[in-house]
Formats: structure tokens, C-alpha cells, sequence
């Protein structure tokens, strides 16, 4: 009769004892496993979401920072613009998959017609329309397509040659091209028009206009958007960047920046006073200004970037990754973690403590039979396995019950608990950012589910074994102490 | 042939700056096939000088030898697992654990060749101490205090040991069941050539052993 075979029969010869310990660690590994159950849901809440968002990042004004300055300081600031050196720079980061930074302008055409939306027809037009966004680039196989924000259906991305030299070239939207019967190969002019505001009347005047022509190479279809036409068909926001999109038109940033030139030249040629103020402040080249935006390897590597990348920026600047939007739809869920963490650490300790102390009790009460077998010579090793036998195995029953109880239990009370604090919780102020998601509270809760995955199993009864072998071998030591002669004579 | 042998052992309690001794300079030897006895009155320092022969305490001078071997040096665990058979006066046997569990576990703790059939072996030590089988399978709270002292000297004798140590055996037993665990002493001793030194209040278990001991104030003196 080994120690292990002792062990056992410890476990069913003295029944009442082991059906306390039982009971005992039942209980606190109800604990333990809703704790970590409700880590584990919300750590897989904080991954999906974050891949959801994305890995892109952009380098904009902190607003924030912004409106904490007050007025005098406000004056005194010159905010500087980001220059293409800095965006390569950063962009040469090795967190960074690629990037690009693009120059926007909107312009009108008297040639087609701008997409209204599906319901559209009947919108009413009051002064001279700036319907087509032009958007430049100088990644050329695009941005938005390698991160299917759209995909190109038909026809060709840009080449390197198109974006360097600022060819005439375009990508427009599918629908754009259905409504003007235009294909790949096409062209199709746009109009870049300079008109003033007339004070007195609240009239637009166009001053001047220049044609710019482009040869379609290829059609693209919007992914984002068209996914969720589902479910948000009724949200007029939806309508609104669904139109948006669709009348953007792609270009090499060259052609955007030459416009974006003829446009200020002219208005300061029909605006003297303007010029005047302009020539004073010595902002000449002001209308050359990039969004940069940088897609990186891994949505985790979103902290460790923005840390390299914030002492390189000018003052005033912030780096904007997708990711960070998770904080701010993800409140109830990140307060249930919080919560869990706490719940955790002090079940933990309540374990070792009252696990502990039980042990202690039974090992006092059995202090003449461990006498007996160092009596009879038996290693105290031996004696510490028998009794660490005893209760493990009572410990792997408790917690493998525990484990399906506890993630029933965390299920139930999380749901309850996230409920009540989404709807308690308030909006905060919302900037607009370059980068955006449709991603919402209820996305975050929707994602959320307490599950019975490998991964919690492993941690649970990694967590649950050690905790109680801690708990255990503690009060072992006084087994290491006990002398025989003076328990058994 | 002498197989256990205590040279001058010293062991004291220290009372403040005092030392009060149990043992002084005691020293004994026992020989293999006779049953010994060391009488003394309650606190002679009798049980004291049986746990320093079977290694459950260690002496502040002096040493005891197992063969001429030092048992300190065969190590203390060691000796009691291979060496000596202990019987107490409360039998401290497993109260949850049958008679022949109680057998088998110095079986499985002790280094010594034990045949294969471990329980028939105990099966067998016990039936011939006087345990049949029908009481060997019961917890052992369920037997006698009789029965409960021969399960004890069956898992003494369990080991195959050559040196069996008892104290005060007989203490809680009325005295028909005195003189039949002292005649498997006498047994033990007499035909399976080992050595029995029991350690014992009363005079008549003394008048019936080859050698008795008075222990007297820590000084030990043959009995006549």
C-alpha cells in the first residue's frame, strides 16, 4: 500500500472531510471560473472588435489638446503642417505595412451627372455643385482597395509612372460610371470652378473655370458600406456617406494638388482683399496639405506606434489609430474586465486562505496517523504526496464542476451587468476624425459571449490546480515538523 | 549474538540554567533471540530510553548501535524502516484502514525483500498472531484492544525485522490478554531468533523475560 494507493483511500475512507473540501473548493472555483470567464469573453471582445477596426492609423490635430488652450495661448500658436518628409519617415517604421497620404478637393462637372442615391432623384440644388470629391494618391495600388474598404470590379489600379508623373487618369465608383454610361477607357471632364461669395446678396458667383479631363481605368465597388446596407437601409447617414463615396474619384495626388493650385491662384487674383490678408499672414503655400494614413502590421501594434511615432510630431498633433476608438464604444465591456480582475485576484486569495486553513484543520485532526507513518520510517516526502494527492484529487473534481457552473453563473450575471451599465452609460463628445467606424456599444456587446473555449479551460484549471496546490503545501510545513515520538508517546 | 547496543546515552530537559537529566551515561546491550524487559516506575525515563533505541528521538550524548553500526549514520528514518519493529502502549494503528491495510503499509514503506504476495503475507502474519481473515478485512476501531495490540505486533513484525521495541504493550489490556501478547513475545524471541526488549511497569511481565532492567533515576541496573 503506496502513499498514492494511501492517498485514495484517504479520499474515500474518511467521506464527511472530503465532501467538505469538496463543497469548499466548489465554491470558490464558482469564483474563479466566472472570473475568468468573463476575462477571457472580454479579452476576445477587445481582439475582435480591434480587428474589426482595423490596423490603420492617421497623424491629425488633437483636438482635445486644442480646446484645453486658452484663448491667449490660442493666439500665440501656429499650427505647423505635416510635410510629406515626416509622412515617409513614419511611414519607413518597421510597425508599418504600407501607407499613403492623399490631398482632396471637390469639384462640379457639366458633363455628368453626380450619383444622388437610390432615393434620392429629387434633391434640390442651390448654387453651383462641387458633387465629385477627387481624392489623390500616391500609393498606387490604392489604400482603400488593399484594405477592402472597395473593391475594383473592373479595369486597373494606378501605376507608378501615372501617380510620379500626375497622369489623367481616374478610378470611379461602379454606380458613378452605370449613371454616365461611362467604361474603362473612357473619358470624362471635370470642372474646376472658382466662385466668390457675395456678402450683400449671399449669392455665389463662378469667377472662373478650368476643365479637367480623365481617362477612366477602372471601376470600383464599395465593400463597407454595401455590407451594412442591411442593416442600417434606414439610417439617412448611411444614404449620405454611401453617396459621398460613390462620386469620389480617384486620382494621382499631382492632379489634386495642380487643382487645388489653379483654384488658389484664381480666387486670390478675383479676391484682392483676401490676397492682401494672405500675403500677411505668409501662408502662401497653405493649400498643399496631406492626410497621411498608415496601415500597420497588427492592430497590436497600434500602442507601440503611436509611442514612436508622437515625439516626432509637431506640437499640437496626435496619433489617431483605428484601435483607439475601441476605448470609447467598448466602456461596459472594458468595466466588466476590470471588475473580473478584481474578482480574480481576491477569489485567488480567499482560496489560498480558506483552502489553507482547511487543510490545516484536517492535518491537525489526522496529526496521530502522519505520526504513525514516520513512525514506520516512511519518507516525509512521501507523507507530503499523500496528503497533496488527497486533496488534489478532491481539488479536480471541485474545479472541473466549477468549471461548467462558473461560466453558466459568469454568462448569466455579466449579461445583466453590462446591460445595466450601457444603458446608465452617457455619449461623450465626438470629434471627426480621418478615420471613423460604424462600429458601435451594442457591436461590442453583441460580440461579447462567455463561451467554453480550450483556452479558458487551460487557464481555469492552470489557475484553479495552482491556486489550491499553494493553498495546500503551505500548511504541509507542518508535516515537515511533526516528531513522532511526542504524537505517538 | 548482540544486535543493538546503547554506549553511555545522555539525555536532558534544560530548566533555565539546569540540566535534568532522564538518561546518565546509560548503556545496554541486547542479543538476538531473547525477550528483554526494562522495568521502571512512571517517569523513570523508560519510554525515553525506548524512543532513543528506535530512533523516534535522538540522544544528547552517547550512541546507539544497530549492529555495530551507528544508527545515526544508518540515518534515523532509514533504521526504522528497515531495522526495528515499534509497538506502542495505544496501538496507533489507522483508524480508517482494516487490520491487514494496517499490515501492509510498512510493507510498502521498508526496503527489506518482502514476497511478492504482499497481502497473503499479512493474511498470514495476522492468522498467526491469532487475527483471523473475517477480522483482518474490519476497520481496525471495530476489534478489541486486544486484537487491536496484535494487528500492532503483526505490523511490527511485517517488515521481516530481527528487533521488535514495545512500550508498555500490555498497558490497556486486563490480564488474560497480557499473557497471551507476552507469550508471542516470548514466541518471537524464543523460536523466530529475534530480539523483543519491552519496556514495562509490571513486575510479572519482568519475572517471565531472559533479562530485565530496572531504570531508576535515569541509571540502569540489571533486575533480579
Amino acid at each position: 500500500m503506496n502513499f498514492i494507493k494511501r492517498g485514495f483511500l484517504g479520499i474515500t475512507r474518511n467521506k464527511g472531510k472530503s465532501l467538505i473540501l469538496l463543497a469548499v473548493i466548489f465554491i470558490l472555483g464558482n469564483l474563479i471560473s466566472g472570473a475568468i470567464s468573463i476575462q477571457q469573453a472580454t479579452s476576445n471582445v477587445e481582439s475582435n472588435i480591434k480587428e474589426r477596426l482595423g490596423a490603420a492609423a492617421t497623424v491629425e490635430i488633437d483636438y482635445e489638446e486644442l480646446d484645453a488652450l486658452s484663448e491667449a495661448e490660442l493666439m500665440e500658436t501656429e499650427i505647423e503642417d505635416i510635410d510629406i518628409d515626416l509622412i515617409k519617415q513614419i511611414g519607413e517604421l518597421s510597425y508599418v505595412k504600407y501607407y499613403d497620404y492623399n490631398m482632396s478637393t471637390s469639384l462640379g462637372s457639366e458633363s455628368i451627372e453626380s450619383y444622388q442615391g437610390e432615393d434620392m432623384e429629387d434633391l434640390v440644388q442651390f448654387g453651383p455643385s462641387m458633387d465629385f470629391m477627387m481624392k489623390g494618391i500616391n500609393y498606387a495600388p490604392v489604400l482603400d482597395f488593399e484594405e477592402e474598404k472597395a473593391k475594383l470590379v473592373d479595369g486597373r489600379v494606378f501605376n507608378e509612372e501615372e501617380v510620379e508623373n500626375g497622369t489623367s487618369v481616374a478610378i470611379i465608383s461602379q454606380k458613378l460610371a452605370e449613371l454616365n454610361n461611362l467604361h474603362v477607357g473612357d473619358t470624362f471632364t471635370l470642372s474646376n470652378m472658382v466662385f466668390t461669395y457675395d456678402d450683400e446678396t449671399g449669392e455665389e458667383e463662378i469667377v472662373t473655370s478650368r476643365d479637367v479631363v480623365l481617362e477612366v481605368i477602372g471601376l470600383f465597388e464599395s465593400q463597407t458600406l454595401k455590407e451594412d446596407a442591411g442593416e442600417d437601409s434606414e439610417d439617412g447617414m448611411f444614404d449620405f456617406m454611401d453617396m459621398d463615396y460613390q462620386n469620389t474619384i480617384y486620382v494621382p495626388n499631382e492632379i489634386v494638388r495642380s487643382e487645388t493650385e489653379y483654384y488658389w491662384e484664381e480666387l486670390l487674383k478675383s479676391d484682392e482683399e483676401f490676397a492682401e490678408m494672405m500675403e500677411a499672414e505668409g501662408e502662401d503655400s497653405s493649400f498643399e496639405y496631406y492626410t497621411p494614413m498608415f496601415v500597420l502590421n497588427n492592430p497590436e501594434d497600434s500602442e507601440a506606434f503611436e509611442e514612436e511615432v508622437a515625439p516626432l510630431l509637431p506640437k499640437l498633433y496626435t496619433v489617431v489609430s483605428a484601435t483607439d476608438q475601441y476605448d470609447s464604444i467598448a466602456g461596459p465591456v472594458e468595466s466588466m474586465s476590470k471588475l473580473a480582475k478584481y474578482v480574480l485576484a481576491a477569489a485567488v486569495i480567499a482560496t489560498v486562505l480558506i483552502i489553507g486553513l482547511v487543510v490545516l484543520l484536517f492535518l491537525r485532526d489526522r496529526k496521530r496517523e502522519l505520526g504513525i507513518y514516520l513512525s514506520l520510517g516512511e519518507r516525509r516526502g512521501r507523507v507530503v504526496g499523500q496528503i497533496l494527492i488527497e486533496v488534489m484529487v478532491v481539488a479536480l473534481i471541485g474545479i472541473t464542476l466549477s468549471l461548467f457552473s462558473g461560466n453558466f453563473i459568469a454568462g448569466q450575471v455579466s449579461d445583466t451587468m453590462m446591460k445595466a451599465d450601457h444603458n446608465t452609460s452617457q455619449d461623450e463628445m465626438m470629434y471627426f476624425s480621418e478615420i471613423q467606424t460604424n462600429l458601435t456599444t451594442e457591436d461590442v456587446l453583441d460580440s461579447y459571449e462567455v463561451s467554453l473555449n480550450s483556452s479558458y479551460i487551460l487557464i481555469f484549471y492552470g489557475i484553479g490546480l495552482l491556486t489550491i496546490l499553494i493553498s495546500t503545501v503551505i500548511p504541509l510545513v507542518y508535516i515537515l515538523r511533526l516528531n513522532p515520538k511526542k504524537i505517538l508517546m | 549474538m548482540m544486535i543493538l547496543e546503547a554506549k553511555d546515552l545522555n539525555y536532558y530537559y534544560q530548566d533555565g540554567d539546569k540540566r535534568r537529566y532522564i538518561l546518565k551515561d546509560t548503556s545496554v546491550s541486547f542479543e538476538k533471540g531473547k525477550f528483554y524487559t526494562i522495568l521502571g516506575q512512571s517517569g523513570s525515563g523508560k519510554t525515553t530510553l525506548l524512543s532513543l533505541l528506535s530512533a523516534l528521538d535522538s540522544p544528547h550524548g552517547g550512541t546507539v548501535l544497530f549492529n555495530d553500526e551507528d544508527i545515526k549514520k544508518i540515518g534515523y528514518e532509514k533504521y526504522r524502516r528497515n531495522n526495528v519493529g515499534i509497538i506502542f502502549q495505544s496501538y496507533n494503528l489507522i483508524p480508517t484502514f482494516t487490520a491487514v491495510e494496517n499490515v501492509l503499509i510498512p510493507m510498502s514503506i521498508t526496503e527489506n525483500d518482502i514476497p511478492e504476495d504482499v497481502k497473503t503475507v499479512a493474511y498470514n502474519l495476522l492468522d498467526y498472531i491469532g487475527i483471523v481473515q473475517s477480522k483482518a478485512d474490519r476497520p481496525v476501531n471495530k476489534l478489541s484492544g486486544g486484537e487491536q495490540q496484535r494487528v500492532a505486533i503483526a505490523r511490527a513484525l511485517a517488515t521481516n525485522v530481527e528487533l521488535i521495541l514495545a512500550d508498555e504493550p500490555t498497558g490497556n489490556l486486563d490480564e488474560e490478554m497480557e499473557q497471551e501478547i507476552i507469550d508471542i513475545f516470548k514466541k518471537m524471541a524464543h523460536e523466530h531468533d529475534k530480539c523483543v526488549v519491552v519496556v514495562t511497569h509490571s513486575n510479572e511481565i519482568a519475572v517471565q523475560s531472559d533479562q530485565a532492567y530496572l531504570l531508576r533515576k535515569g541509571v540502569l541496573s540489571s533486575y533480579e
